[in-house]
């Protein structure tokens, strides 16, 4: 199958993904009487914007076996959330600040780890994340015994809270988006290179400790606004699963961005959608269970890696290759 | 084929020491290789022949040594110079085609925020058809066996054009047809004046193939023609014991030029 | 790269090292003195109740766990206060699931020889919880354990703590049940006095908007309406439908001040204000935020419970009053201590 044809695949996927949208969003207005109030609209965009960003950044993160290491940043942000609360008091510019200071201190160990010792990278990354979360539960739990009426809900800031999203947020989220997607089209045959041969990329005089290090920069960039949405626990799915199932249905590098960013704008906005049916449905979980189904459906039912699809090949293919047989030798 | 003093050094290496957790993988190694010559690096698992490229290369540290290609540093002589990894080193599950690995190398030369075009694709085309893959350009790479793989990775080095060219065991669980492709793209680069150095682990087929050769076990044991290093004895020393069933060409056997003419195996003289 | 690994184990042995030696001297720490009669309280309410009854009484160390502005739905008891219960003779905490991380805690230390008093069984013995709340896919139809906002209910609880207290050491009997007489009396004061100003808000605008539902008890205390964005306990994720179902309610009720809280994060309520705004309409904020699980900073007026009831109260009316409400602010009745600070009695709108 030419390149073409599974280009022109991947245009019927988000064809696909944009119909069932308009109708998700059609029949909740109707059946369900979801009302599209300021606050759907803007958690639902945060929500799409943000799918985006991580989609995108994702596949980087997938290709390079990395996968777990949104899992590691999200939870190397704790200790540098009280660590900011601390010097700065209750400022959420701080407290973002403080995030991506620790998270982004995390995988520079991580990658230091690896580099200089004989421990893998997912050794490297359990590590890093559970001594930093250790350091921030310990510091949260000593501000916690501090008289200081203003530790409000510090602990809450790394477990998202989507529904309280504010224009502001989504500003921001769009704003890191930009910044992201202009790199990624600025040093894209550098960031392919890097993630495909680091080796060879070295040998060619591409600074690869640098390139690394502008990817997983962004990567934390992306994470650090999106705790706010889906948490530290779900931040991981949120990077992984819409790149994941991009990869399902085509075997180019753009397309596979383009696609993963789709899936993530879908699970981002659907997910806000749904949530937004009854009281009690928290949005972040909603979002990451759309993400989930989208792998599931696409680890399933992709032509060529799709396991639907390769049992059916495998039931034709044995059909027609048994037909000899049967008439005897 | 005897090399005059008149052949340029297309590589010196001069007290290279590489050591990895405290000890050496590559210990005082000197080498001088001409150009123009087919070289392979052998030794027993484990002696450092990928260490020794890589050092070469920049990409792992060295302790003590220096590397010099026609006299230059790598980092002044890298237009020159060209690399074929191991094929393990990726994952080839990687979504991206043929041509598009071919074309990665020469993001080199383009320097950042320069896009490959038409003249790049157009050089990896004619690169990918000199190994044989001409009708492959787009396929997947996860669509393709063992010997287009490395086919692959060959054409990324070819369409770089440097002359000196490094290859890390090439021949790697390739079927024959594949082996014998690589090496008359290897003889057509000699011929045509580069210098090829391949980390090789058959040691049956280093007369067939190479005119120069290396004995590696983390000190250079000998480093020279095929004729007279490749000797039983060397050989032995080099891998510690008798080496059973190897057959060292004829020492008076002058007559090859290349080794594609290498018909079969010389018997082994007495004593030798 | 041998240096670095070195360097690195080395390190790490001596982090090791330290916190081993950290966690000694802690654990010496905690050792309290055999002959006084240890009282562990795990919020501040608790500890301050005990303070007021305990006082004039000598041999009675009272150790709070959690400080000011702590949600004590989300506290995690962390192993100086594992350390500290173990030691206590007496523990006294709130009940209704309030402390809901400590529940595996009291059950291990039911098991020792342990008073462990819930200030709430007075009240639920009397049959004045607030039930019927869903906080879990396990614990269903709870009760609502903000009971202490009622200060009638905080009246029982008096009593009853007094009497446990008085069964416990019958020498100081007096003492208990006299500190408990004057303190009920501060409490029946201070209802009647807050009595007066909420009703003083017209009834068609008797509406509390808050983070979370802590305040159904000071609600049915004085007649007003609740509601609030999340359930009764912050560990749960507030939803899309949540938050508009507050901004439909607001608007469609034209409610004039919402009110964050000293313990919660306002994020859903600046969340609410927003999309009210989007919508056409105004609501203001509160002009101080609510205490709602916590007292506040000890040594300041919210930092008692009298105090804190009253400042809750002086912050709802005045924030009443800015928003353009006609408010009666009653006069203090000197009989409750402490005394208001001049900030509450006269507020800048402005500011």
């Amino acid at each position: 199958m030419t390149t073409l044809g599974r280009d022109q695949r991947v245009i019927g996927v988000i064809a696909v993904l944009a119909l069932v949208a308009i109708l998700f969003i059609g029949v909740s207005q109707t059946a369900w009487g979801i009302q599209y109030d300021y606050t759907l609209r803007t958690v639902a965009l945060g929500g799409a914007l943000l799918g985006v960003l991580t989609g995108v950044l994702g596949c980087f993160a997938v290709l390079r076996r990395e996968s777990l290491i949104g899992d590691a940043i999200s939870h190397a942000a704790l200790p540098g959330v009280g660590v900011a609360f601390l010097v700065a008091g209750r400022d959420l510019g701080a407290l973002l600040i403080g995030a991506g200071v620790a998270s982004w201190l995390g995988v520079q160990c991580v990658n230091a780890i690896t580099r200089t010792t004989r421990l893998k990278q997912d050794t490297a990354l359990g590590i890093v994340l559970a001594a930093w979360f250790a350091a921030g539960i310990a510091l949260l739990a000593y501000i916690q015994s501090t008289p200081n009426a203003s530790q409000a809900g510090l602990d809450k800031f790394i477990f998202g809270q989507a529904a309280a999203m504010l224009e502001s947020d989504v500003r921001l989220i769009a704003a890191a988006g930009g910044v992201a997607l202009v790199m990624i089209v600025l040093f894209w045959k550098e960031f392919k290179l890097v993630t495909f041969d680091p080796e060879f990329a070295q040998a060619n005089g591409f600074r690869v400790r640098f390139i690394t290090a502008l990817l997983s920069t962004l990567i934390v960039l992306a994470i650090i606004l999106g705790l706010q949405v889906a948490g530290v626990i779900l931040m991981v799915g949120m990077l992984i699963a819409p790149a994941t199932a991009a990869r399902q249905w085509t075997d180019r590098l753009d397309v596979m961005l383009v696609l993963s960013a789709a899936c993530g704008a879908f699970a981002g906005g659907i997910g806000a959608i749904i949530s937004a049916v009854s009281t009690n449905v928290p949005t972040g979980p909603m979002i990451i269970v759309v993400a989930s189904i989208l792998v599931a459906l696409s680890i399933a039912f992709a032509p060529g890696r799709g396991f639907v699809w390769t049992l059916l090949r495998k039931r034709a293919d044995r059909r027609r290759f048994a037909v000899p047989t049967i008439g005897g030798a | 084929m005897t090399k005059n003093n008149a052949t340029p050094i297309a590589f010196t290496v001069s007290d290279l020491t590489v050591a990895y957790d405290g000890k050496p993988a590559v210990w005082d190694a000197d080498l001088a290789v001409p150009e123009g010559v087919l070289m392979a690096i052998v030794g027993p698992n484990g002696a450092g022949k990928s260490t020794l490229i890589k050092a070469a290369l920049n990409l792992i540290p060295r302790a003590a040594g220096t590397v010099r290609f026609y006299g230059k540093t790598y980092e002044q002589a890298r237009d020159l110079v060209g690399y074929v990894p191991q094929r393990g080193s990726v994952d080839w599950d990687f979504p991206t085609s043929v041509i598009d690995v071919v074309t990665m190398g020469l993001y080199g030369k383009l320097g950042w925020f320069r896009r490959p075009g038409k003249r790049e694709r157009a050089l990896a085309l004619q690169a990918l058809e000199q190994v044989g893959l001409g009708d492959f350009a787009d396929r997947q790479i996860s669509q393709l066996s063992g010997g287009q793989q490395q086919r692959t990775f060959l054409a990324r080095a070819l369409v770089q054009d440097a002359r000196i060219y490094f290859m890390d065991e090439p021949f790697a669980a390739v079927d024959a047809v594949t082996e014998r492709a690589i090496v008359a793209i290897l003889s057509e680069l000699r011929s045509r004046g580069k210098t090829v150095i391949v980390v090789h682990h058959d040691l049956q087929t280093v007369p067939e193939y190479f005119d120069w050769v290396t004995l590696l076990n983390i000190e250079v044991i000998a480093s020279g023609p095929t004729r007279e290093v490749f000797t039983q004895d060397l050989l032995n020393k080099t891998y510690g014991g008798r080496v059973a069933g190897l057959q060292a060409p004829a020492p008076s056997d002058d007559s090859a030029e290349s080794p594609a003419a290498y018909t079969g195996y010389a018997p082994a003289r007495a004593g030798s | 790269m041998n240096r670095v690994y070195t360097l690195v184990h080395r390190g790490l042995c001596f982090v090791a090292l330290l916190s081993i030696g950290a966690a000694i001297v802690q654990a010496q720490e905690t050792v309290t003195p055999s002959d006084s009669f240890n009282i562990v309280a795990t919020t501040t309410q608790a500890a301050d109740i005990a303070h007021i009854l305990t006082d004039g009484v000598d041999g009675i160390t009272i150790t709070g766990l959690m400080g000011a502005g702590v949600d004590p739905h989300l506290y995690k008891p962390t192993e100086s206060d594992i350390a500290a219960m173990n030691d206590a003779d007496m523990i006294i905490y709130s009940g209704l699931h309030l402390e809901g991380q400590f529940d595996e805690v009291f059950q291990a230390l039911g098991e020792q020889n342990i008073q462990i008093y819930a200030l709430s069984k007075p009240v639920k013995d009397a049959g004045y919880a607030i039930g019927g709340f869903t906080l879990s896919a396990e614990l269903t139809n709870v009760d609502d354990p903000h009971f202490w906002f009622d200060p009638r209910n905080w009246e029982l609880t008096t009593q009853d703590l007094a009497d446990a207290f008085s069964a416990i050491d019958p020498d100081h009997a007096d003492s208990y049940q006299a500190n408990a007489e004057a303190y009920s009396a501060q409490l029946q004061a201070l209802y009647a006095w807050a009595q007066a100003g909420m009703i003083s808000v017209p009834e068609g605008q008797r509406y509390l908007v808050t983070s979370h539902d802590a305040f159904q008890y000071f609600g049915a205390a004085f007649g007003w309406q609740m509601t609030a964005i999340q359930g009764i306990s912050t560990a749960a994720e507030a939803g899309v439908g949540d938050v508009q179902g507050v901004v439909d309610f607001v608007i469609d009720n034209d409610i004039p001040v919402m009110f964050i809280e000293s313990s919660v994060s306002p994020a859903t309520i600046n969340a609410v204000q927003a999309g009210v705004a989007a919508a056409g309409a105004t609501v203001r904020l509160g002009i101080l935020p609510l205490y709602s699980d916590a007292m506040g900073n000890p040594g300041t007026f919210g930092g008692t419970y009298t105090g804190m009831i009253a400042e809750n109260v002086y912050i709802i009316l005045q924030s009443y009053r800015c928003a353009g409400g006609v408010v009666t602010l009653p006069d203090w009745d000197t009989l409750v201590q402490p005394e208001p600070t001049a900030e509450l009695l006269a507020v800048d709108c402005a500011s």
